[in-house]
């Protein structure tokens, strides 16, 4: 992720608020191994990746009481959960957008072993594959053979 | 510039009128071809960046009516069951296709004949073999020779390593006694004509930053430039005018500037597919052809052909690496290609493997059908899944139907003023009970290679790349646009290289053929030059 931010956009009491949204739509890990959506710097990353979507984002955050991240994980949850079900399109977008940045992020794509960073130019190793595995088809070709129409 | 007379013009830089334009270059006639996009830059891509998954939701979205760019024009997917997509820009569709590439086989060229439905093509697979050749050596083609489903091939490159996706569903295949092969791919394996191989990006559909991928702005136009051909981009044409004796003799346009320009030639050539082609022709109305220009069989615009499509996903207890590699291109299945009666149908279908998506698409994914929940619960979910499916596309045979049209809208333009195609368009029944078969017979196969959950869908509706039949060829001028070798039959200085003048789609992705057909097209007005307009 990206350092590069404008600086904090929210007030305290919105960025506590956004922490605890965050920490319960990808919690961290029971082994530790993977972050919190909380700790990969979503909000650089709404600065520099969507900062079309910050005035949608602060409408989602005053749905929310002030005392949310207050609540125990499961309270929130299920807070969240009547969110989704009411407003499905706006919550469908935050979860993208949380979705996209949470798996940016280099410590969550070595835990799932994707290239860190772009695809390009680094790239992948492919198994060529074992080609041996066509001898039934070749032992049957006269079964497929092509035929002049 | 309207006294300015070029021997050839060409309406569309995408794959076929890439070829047709590299092929006319070796004459020294005066080439110049008008794209209504722009280049594309490799290193503005997608895979250039982390976040490439959710940039191909942006500016190379498939779906010009999402990306919106200048070079696009609306769509009216309104009352049609399939969207279109596609690319504007020099190299065309092949900019973002999957490069999935096989031919069309033998037997789609004589359908009539073998199964008494829809037309024989006027040509068959014999007279496009040369140039199936010739497309394979100048795109850069990967694959295996021995294919018993086709006649003799060789492609030039060895195939795209198919991964433990392939293996997997080779096994699946092998259980049940299946023809499989590894896919021909419009992918470089190895360095090849100045490329470099392909590094197994994983995301063909959005674009490929190597150059592996073989889009025809890295292949034929460098090509076709350094031979002489004139390339302008950002022109977009409005219509194809036409002179006292009705031959065509220029086209207006707009310039990147929006300024209405005319260009003369003595030649024009359409390359725009299944959706443009017929657009420009519905759209160059006089009083010769009130009707649309080339159109007095009142078929431009008609017997539109997509693919039906529909996809089965497999979930595997072991891990399959599918985020990497290219998506559409691993192995195919002609099982099922050819008409058996029992079936309840004609003609067939392609099963063609695909690999898995990429961490964020999984996810989303997997919150929209349910698999993988948000919340504490998401990361053994997510890693149950994430690299652990592959998908069986059914790429099926569809048959032409006159009601299944390109118009022009009454009310939709585009920036430029031009009316917007309206697509009508409904699956036939042959097209759906094809599909169903498919879709049962790609559950077998994921069980058979050990799927421990498996699901199907389609047809399903943005999936219409395949833009063909909508200024069809054949020798009765009464029922078809185009003769045997791609002239209007009623302008005798118009040609179609395009995928408007397929017969019938066969049921595999069309780019080979649509090239093949260019460069056949090209190589006889070479041939006819003296007597071309006869």
């Amino acid at each position: 992720m990206s350092s590069e931010t404008s600086g904090p956009f929210l007030a305290e009491p919105m960025k506590r608020l956004l922490t605890a949204l965050l920490d319960t739509l990808i919690p961290a890990s029971p082994d530790g191994k993977m972050p919190s959506a909380a700790e990969v710097g979503f909000e650089a990353y709404l600065h520099t990746q969507a900062h079309e979507y910050i005035s949608a984002l602060e409408d989602v955050l005053q749905s929310f009481d002030s005392n949310f991240s207050d609540l125990p994980p499961n309270r929130r949850h299920e807070l969240l959960e009547h969110f989704s079900k009411d407003r499905p399109a706006e919550f469908s977008s935050l979860l993208a957008r949380v979705y996209d940045c949470y798996y940016q992020d280099n410590r969550v794509r070595g835990e799932i072993g994707v290239v860190q960073g772009a695809p390009f130019p680094q790239g992948n190793d492919v198994a060529q594959g074992d080609l041996s595995l066509l001898d039934p088809v070749m032992e049957n070709r006269d079964r497929y053979r092509y035929r002049s129409p | 510039m309207s006294d300015d007379v070029v021997d050839v013009l060409i309406i569309g830089a995408g794959a076929s009128g890439a070829a047709v334009a590299w092929s006319l270059a070796e004459t020294r006639m005066r080439v110049v071809c008008l794209e209504q996009g722009d280049w594309t830059r490799p290193s503005d891509y997608p895979t250039n960046a982390a976040n490439w998954e959710s940039q191909a939701h942006g500016p190379y979205h498939i779906d010009p009516n999402v990306r919106g760019l200048e070079a696009d024009y609306p769509i009216n997917n309104d009352d049609s069951e399939v969207i279109v997509v596609n690319f504007n820009g020099v190299g065309g569709s092949t900019i973002l296709y999957g490069a999935h590439f096989p031919r069309l086989h033998p037997s789609d060229f004589k359908v009539k004949s073998l199964d008494g439905v829809a037309d024989d093509w006027p040509i068959d697979y014999d007279t496009l073999e040369p140039f199936f050749e010739q497309n394979d050596q100048i795109m850069g083609v990967s694959g295996l020779a021995g294919d018993p489903m086709y006649p003799p091939k060789d492609p030039p490159l060895p195939p795209i390593a198919m991964g433990l996706v392939g293996e997997t569903a080779a096994r699946g295949f092998n259980a049940l006694g299946w023809h499989w092969w590894p896919s021909d791919s419009a992918i470089i394996s190895q360095p090849y004509d100045g490329r470099d191989r392909c590094v197994f990006l994983g995301p063909c559909l959005s674009g490929c930053a190597q150059g592996g991928k073989s889009s025809t702005d890295i292949t034929y136009w460098p090509k076709a430039i350094r031979r002489g051909v004139e390339l302008r981009t950002r022109c977009r044409v409005r219509e194809v005018t036409v002179n006292d004796q009705g031959f065509a003799d220029g086209v207006v346009y707009y310039d990147e500037n929006g300024d209405e320009c005319l260009q003369r030639a003595e030649i024009v050539i359409m390359a725009c597919n299944g959706v443009g082609t017929p657009r420009i022709l519905l759209n160059s109305k006089s009083n010769s052809f009130p009707d649309g220009l080339a159109n007095r069989s009142g078929l431009v615009g008609k017997n539109l052909m997509f693919h039906g499509f529909g996809y089965v996903q497999g979930l595997f207890e072991e891990r399959l690496d599918g985020h990497k590699g290219p998506q559409a291109c691993s192995i195919l299945s002609k099982q099922f290609y050819e008409t058996d009666p029992s079936r309840g149908f004609v003609r067939g279908y392609n099963m063609q493997i695909s690999r898995g998506s990429g961490p964020l698409n999984t996810a989303m994914a997997g919150y929209m059908d349910g698999s993988i929940p948000w919340g504490p619960e998401h990361h053994d979910a997510f890693r149950k899944r994430f690299d652990h499916t592959f998908a069986i596309g059914i790429v099926g045979e569809d048959l032409p139907e006159e009601h299944n049209t390109v118009t022009l809208d009454p009310k939709l333009v585009d920036s430029s003023g031009i009316p917007a195609p309206k697509i009508t368009y409904t699956y036939s029944e042959n097209s759906r009970k094809l599909i169903d078969h498919g879709l049962a017979r790609g559950e077998e196969v994921m069980r058979a290679a050990g799927a421990k959950e498996v699901m199907s869908a389609g047809p399903l509706r943005p999936t219409g790349w395949h833009l063909l039949g909508t200024a069809r060829m054949g020798d009765a001028p009464e029922k078809s646009v185009v003769n045997r070798w791609g002239r209007s039959h009623d302008v005798k200085n118009l040609f179609i290289v395009d995928g408007s003048i397929f017969v019938t789609s066969g049921g595999v992705n069309p780019a080979s053929t649509i090239q093949a057909c260019a460069l056949y097209i090209a190589d006889s007005i070479k041939k006819n030059l003296t007597n071309l307009f006869d």
